[in-house]
């Protein structure tokens, strides 16, 4: 790895010092490579429909019968699509749209930039609310696969 | 209290750690002119107006790139503070930084007015009209100082040192949202590719750390609008309103003549 991508990847990860909507970006990047190899890996998966229906059972069979760590990589992979579908949504509305970013207009001490304002922030903090509502949903419905919880 | 700085020699980096007891209400600028003057005269970085306007001192501060002039040290709430060159650009010495790339790109986005007719400029047939509520699509962005501390906090350019940069797609839509300018078109090729307006991906921490309240991300999404607009809604020649040339009410006898405009001053001779 290169010197100047390995400080720039440090640089680009590290939301400390900043606003939360730089908390929001690396969290979306984050969750953006884990559905990425999660889709590599789901690839390979459907992959087995080729090896005919006795090749594709067994497959099946295996993924039914998956131990805690795979169903907390499951789980990981739950939240990584329902926070990475809903934070797009919200850039979605501020990039196409210009919505949630507050009219242009003349700065006055102390600067406070409006699309860093109130309107954003309750954004991220009603997406992060339902995010986590449907994670713990989702917890829930995976412990349920193993008899832990009653569904 | 310390003062742990990143020096850098052109070939090897290394921290440094100096003993300062600033005055009350110093800045971190007070606090290296006086390491300068009384500690070590080899320390380099760059400052001039001491006022947050020229925007030369730009630096990381504990973390946070920032002008050293307007950063007070009892703000820091911190016994040791930790000052490095700013992040993304290539270092001279210590904590200054190379410039080149960051102008380039201000340059690239045609940072003035284009007219269909150039001529226009030269002797304008008409008055210019923009009213105060077109003035204020874009008057908030008139105020980059060019410091560059919106460079060093985007996590994008961090990654992809071909990215435009939040100062000069910011500059881009000052332009493009100004009635009186037509260049759209031209500037459209430097804008509207994967290493410009689009790599943005919204952290707005250029916002958070611009010490003049310019917001350039809400003029980058703001101009991510625009584009799609002018490319699929309005059409690529949707410019500016016919309403921007008017006839003054009274007219001007003998108006002065603007001083011809040298376009080479200022511009790279090797380019």
């Amino acid at each position: 790895m290169n010197k100047r991508f390995k400080s720039g990847l440090l640089t680009s990860l590290n939301p400390t010092r900043y606003n939360l909507e730089r908390w929001s970006y690396t969290l979306h990047r984050i969750t953006g490579v884990i559905l990425a190899l999660f889709l590599i890996a789901h690839i390979f998966e459907i992959y087995h429909v080729t090896l005919g229906i006795a090749g594709w059972d067994q497959t099946m069979a295996e993924l039914s019968n998956l131990g805690v760590i795979e169903l907390i990589g499951m789980w990981i992979i739950a939240g990584s699509a329902l926070y990475h579908g809903a934070n797009g949504l919200r850039l979605i509305l501020n990039e196409v749209f210009g919505l949630l970013l507050g009219k242009p207009r003349l700065p006055e001490y102390p600067y406070s930039p409006l699309s860093l304002g109130r309107n954003q922030k309750i954004a991220i903090y009603v997406i992060t609310l339902i995010v986590v509502a449907l994670w713990i949903w989702a917890g829930l419905y995976l412990l349920a696969g193993l008899g832990i919880v009653r569904w | 209290m310390k003062i742990r700085i990143l020096r850098n020699d052109g070939s090897k980096q290394w921290w440094q750690e100096y003993s300062e007891e600033p005055h009350k209400g110093a800045t971190v600028l007070d606090v290296l002119l006086n390491i300068r003057e009384t500690q070590d005269h080899t320390l380099a970085f760059r400052h001039s107006c001491q006022m947050g306007s020229c925007g030369s001192c730009g630096m990381v501060i504990n973390g946070k790139p920032s002008l050293a002039c307007q950063t007070r040290i009892t703000e820091l709430k911190s016994e040791t503070i930790r000052i490095e060159p700013l992040y993304s650009y290539p270092v001279i010495k210590d904590l200054v930084v190379d410039l080149n790339d960051f102008v380039n790109k201000h340059r690239s986005v045609k940072p003035y007015i284009i007219r269909k007719n150039p001529q226009e400029l030269e002797e304008a047939p008409m008055e210019f009209r923009v009213t105060s509520r077109e003035n204020m699509n874009f008057i908030q962005y008139d105020y980059c100082i060019m410091c560059g501390l919106c460079v060093a906090a985007c996590p994008t350019v961090a990654l992809d040192p071909q990215f435009t940069g939040p100062q000069a797609l910011a500059q881009a839509y000052r332009y493009i949202a100004d009635p009186r300018d037509e260049g759209f078109q031209e500037r459209q090729p430097e804008l509207d590719t994967s290493h410009g307006v689009w790599r943005c991906h919204f952290a707005g921490s250029c916002s958070f750390v611009c010490p003049k309240g310019v917001d350039p991300a809400k003029a980058i999404q703001l101009l991510k609008r625009e584009i799609l607009k002018r490319k699929f809604v309005r059409g690529p020649r949707a410019g500016a309103p016919a309403s921007v040339l008017v006839q003054p009410e009274k007219p001007i006898s003998n108006p002065p003549k603007a001083p011809p405009l040298d376009f080479k001053m200022g511009v790279n001779q090797n380019e």
